[in-house]
């Protein structure tokens, strides 16, 4: 092993039940990992044509050269293919120790092929693939899934699991590993197409890196940023450490930008009781961490179900807290926890399937759509509990719902898509694109949906910017499009750049592997995957239509706090046009021909075609 | 003078970054198979940790067991020596805290201490696990 990475990859044909080992060719190594290699292997392997739950679309998992080593805030591993959500190219992540083990298993991801005929687990013992079964889990939770496999392959396994709403083809369904989610975009909705219900990793292998001193020294440094952080009071990363993800919830309330019943409001008047602090004052609660991450911003929370019976989750997370909790107007922390574990069960998107349910409950009070048996009352939680079932079983009105957002609202017609509060059918994050212009635009360009992870929430919300304004937000929004995709070749979690320069990751990757690039060529590799990416879109028949906000945008926010804020027709406009230029994309977002060439990808112009 | 961990379970996030530390003290790069702590998840419970108590061990029952006399006691640090051990594995059912191993020499493995500093403790930021002193 010469540096962090194995260099090769399996490739398993589900149907035929077998696997060969795949060198990853220089030109794959040229996108360092991570996302990088998922983004390049789909784009040269599945047409951008195919049906998402088709045999023929392909699920890659990956991790990327930091996995698996000591530096901190590199646990996630990445799922590429194209989303039976969207219908785009999807990329997605989870935390824990999943990708740790499979870097310790010899690989540097693996690429699900074809379909199985009958229901499948996999497991993978260092690099070594076996089939197994599935129908003894089939119907059962990813909780129960995951306990079936760490019993029948060995108690050390670190696992991925999809639960019934994989099975059923809900289009929001997510992959679950051990209370972590690869969330957004419906990648379990493709595993279950492929009839693989779980797949567990064991690995015995080492990480070593190219330069064991200097990247032991670069550990160090980043350790102590970090460490520093986690101690400022008013570090959002410190804020993190000690009570969760959710501590962000008061301060996106206090400027009127907590998106609250279907994105009508901006404050949410119970959001203090179920925030971060209020589960950590009401409910036992210890830190978890992902693999090596000194943050440890996953609380597990101990607590009584309204039947009085004792349950524990790890969570909600602050995004949660928006999708199953303000949107919702739930105001229950007790709901919200029962909300989060039927997500967790039945393996689905706690944020699309909380914004579908938002927008159903808001449909139901128009008169427009009703399910025998549920109120569909906003806070009741008889409705929102009942409606997460049914759009897990793909039962009655959940069936519609189970399409996501904008497909039900299109299915249902009657000018209801303008208040379905989703980009490309992916549900908005917790962020209220009218408050913040620069969110929007990441938002409406963004190649997976309405995806906060590239936006520059930092800047806006805490004022280095004025959110209001549309002056130089095309340019910010580049920028950190370009930066976290690059990242995502390292696979590096989102909070990590909050405390730590660019350079850090420049210098791990140089220190793990040998590769040497500069800042500049590194976020150029990031701008090349955007590209890559958006040429796969093209292909798939997405276009400018399509990088656009609903109607609700276009009004007013209600209630005190947000000070009416309001995106313009023209504002947005101004926006898309300066950000398509600044890309080198044509008026209709179609990269120039120049523009591929200078990135070295003239080749998939062809994908235009 | 007393070599022991002050160690609260309640405070240990699970990062594993202490097996890293052991892993990369003794053999240079990450193989957590060969760390010589483990944290043991036990959601929703705090974990087990699994490394040697050196004087907080009663009995010490892995020098009794041992029936070449690889292991001992020098002052305060629970040593094993490998030369003499010979692989019976009656250390490792013999520890109240699961804390021996073999390793892939088929030979008893366990925390030296690192020789008074060890690098776990250094590792941990929650502070879960502190050295008592030597």
């Amino acid at each position: 092993m010469a540096g962090s990475m194995y260099n090769k990859i399996l490739r398993i044909d589900c149907r035929k039940k077998s696997a060969s080992d795949w060198t990853v060719p220089d030109d794959v190594k040229d996108y360092i990992g991570g996302m990088g290699y998922g983004t390049k292997i789909l784009v040269d392997e599945v047409s951008p044509q195919v049906d998402p739950l088709s045999p023929e679309n392909k699920l890659i998992l990956t991790v990327g050269p930091l996995t698996g080593t000591s530096a901190p805030m590199f646990a996630q591993s990445c799922i590429v293919t194209k989303s039976p959500l969207t219908g785009t190219i999807l990329n997605c992540y989870t935390g824990g120790f999943l990708g740790p083990e499979i870097k310790f298993a010899g690989l540097d991801g693996i690429i699900l092929e074809d379909r199985s005929e009958e229901w499948i687990l996999i497991y993978i013992e260092d690099g070594r693939v076996s089939f197994h079964s599935a129908q003894p889990v089939l119907g059962k939770s990813t909780g129960e899934t995951e306990e079936f496999m760490k019993d029948k392959f060995g108690k050390h396994v670190r696992t991925l699991s999809i639960g019934r709403a994989g099975e059923n083809a809900v289009a929001m369904a997510s992959i679950f590993s051990e209370t972590r989610t690869f969330g957004r975009g419906g990648s379990g909705a493709v595993l279950g197409s492929k009839h693989i219900k779980g797949i567990a990793f064991r690995g015995s292998q080492g990480v070593d890196v190219a330069d064991r001193k200097g990247f032991a020294e670069l550990t160090a440094g980043n350790m102590q940023i970090i460490k520093k952080a986690c101690a400022e009071e008013y570090n959002l990363v410190g804020m993190f450490s000690r009570v969760g993800t959710g501590a962000g919830v008061g301060m996106i309330n206090g400027k009127g930008a907590l998106a609250t019943q279907n994105h009508i409001y901006g404050v949410f008047d119970r959001g203090s009781e179920i925030d971060g602090y209020a589960y950590a004052r009401k409910f036992y609660t210890r830190a978890i961490s992902c693999y090596g991450c000194p943050v440890h911003c996953g609380m597990l929370h101990k607590f009584r179900k309204k039947d009085n019976t004792e349950s524990w989750l790890r969570g909600p997370e602050y995004e949660t807290m928006f999708s199953l909790g303000s949107d919702l107007l739930n105001g229950d922390p007790v709901t919200l926890a029962e909300a989060n574990q039927i997500c967790e069960e039945y393996g689905m998107d706690t944020l699309t399937t909380g914004v579908t349910t938002a927008w159903a409950l808001e449909m139901a009070e128009r008169g427009i759509i009703k399910e025998p048996g549920l109120h569909l009352k906003f806070g009741d939680r008889n409705s929102i509990l009942g409606l997460l079932r049914k759009i897990g079983e793909r039962e009655g009105i959940g069936d519609l719902l189970a399409n996501g957002p904008k497909k039900a609202a299109e299915i249902t017609g009657m000018d209801t898509l303008s208040c379905s509060m989703q980009i490309k059918n992916s549900g908005f994050a917790a962020w209220m694109p009218r408050r913040m212009k620069g969110l929007a635009l990441a938002f409406a360009t963004s190649n997976r949906g309405a995806c906060h992870k590239r936006a520059p929430i930092g800047a806006e919300i805490t004022g280095q910017v004025d959110m209001d304004t549309i002056e130089g937000k095309p340019a910010m929004v580049k920028e950190i499009q370009d930066k976290v995709n690059a990242i995502f070749t390292l696979i590096g979690c989102r909070f990590h750049e909050f405390v730590t320069h660019t350079d850090y990751y420049t210098g791990f990757l140089e220190a793990a592997t040998g590769k040497k690039l500069s800042v500049e060529e590194f976020i150029r590799v990031g701008e090349r995957i955007w590209n890559l990416e958006k040429l796969f879109n093209l292909g798939a028949g997405f276009s400018r239509r399509d990088d656009n906000l609903p109607g609700r945008c276009f009004e007013p926010i209600k209630g005190e706090k947000s000070e009416g804020a309001v995106m313009t027709h023209e504002q947005f406009k101004t926006m898309l046009d300066e950000y398509y230029s600044l890309r080198g994309w044509n008026h209709g977002g179609v990269p120039e021909t120049r523009k591929l060439k200078e990135l070295g990808i003239s080749r998939y112009e062809s994908l235009l075609k | 003078m007393a070599v022991g961990f002050d160690i609260d379970a309640q405070k240990c996030t699970e990062c594993e970054r202490c097996m890293m530390a052991c892993s990369l003290m003794k053999l240079g790069y990450i193989q957590l198979g060969h760390s010589r702590i483990i944290i043991r998840r036990q959601w929703p419970e705090p974990p087990g940790i699994n490394i040697c108590r050196f004087d907080d061990c009663e009995g010490q029952p892995c020098i009794e067991v041992c029936p070449v006399e690889a292991i001992a006691n020098r002052d305060g640090l629970v040593l094993i020596d490998r030369d003499t051990c010979t692989g019976c594995e009656a250390c490792v059912d013999a520890c109240p805290h699961q804390a021996i191993r073999m390793d892939d020499e088929n030979l008893a493995l366990k925390c030296d201490f690192c020789g008074g500093e060890p690098a776990c403790v250094k590792e941990c930021v929650s502070e879960a696990l502190c050295k008592r002193g030597v």
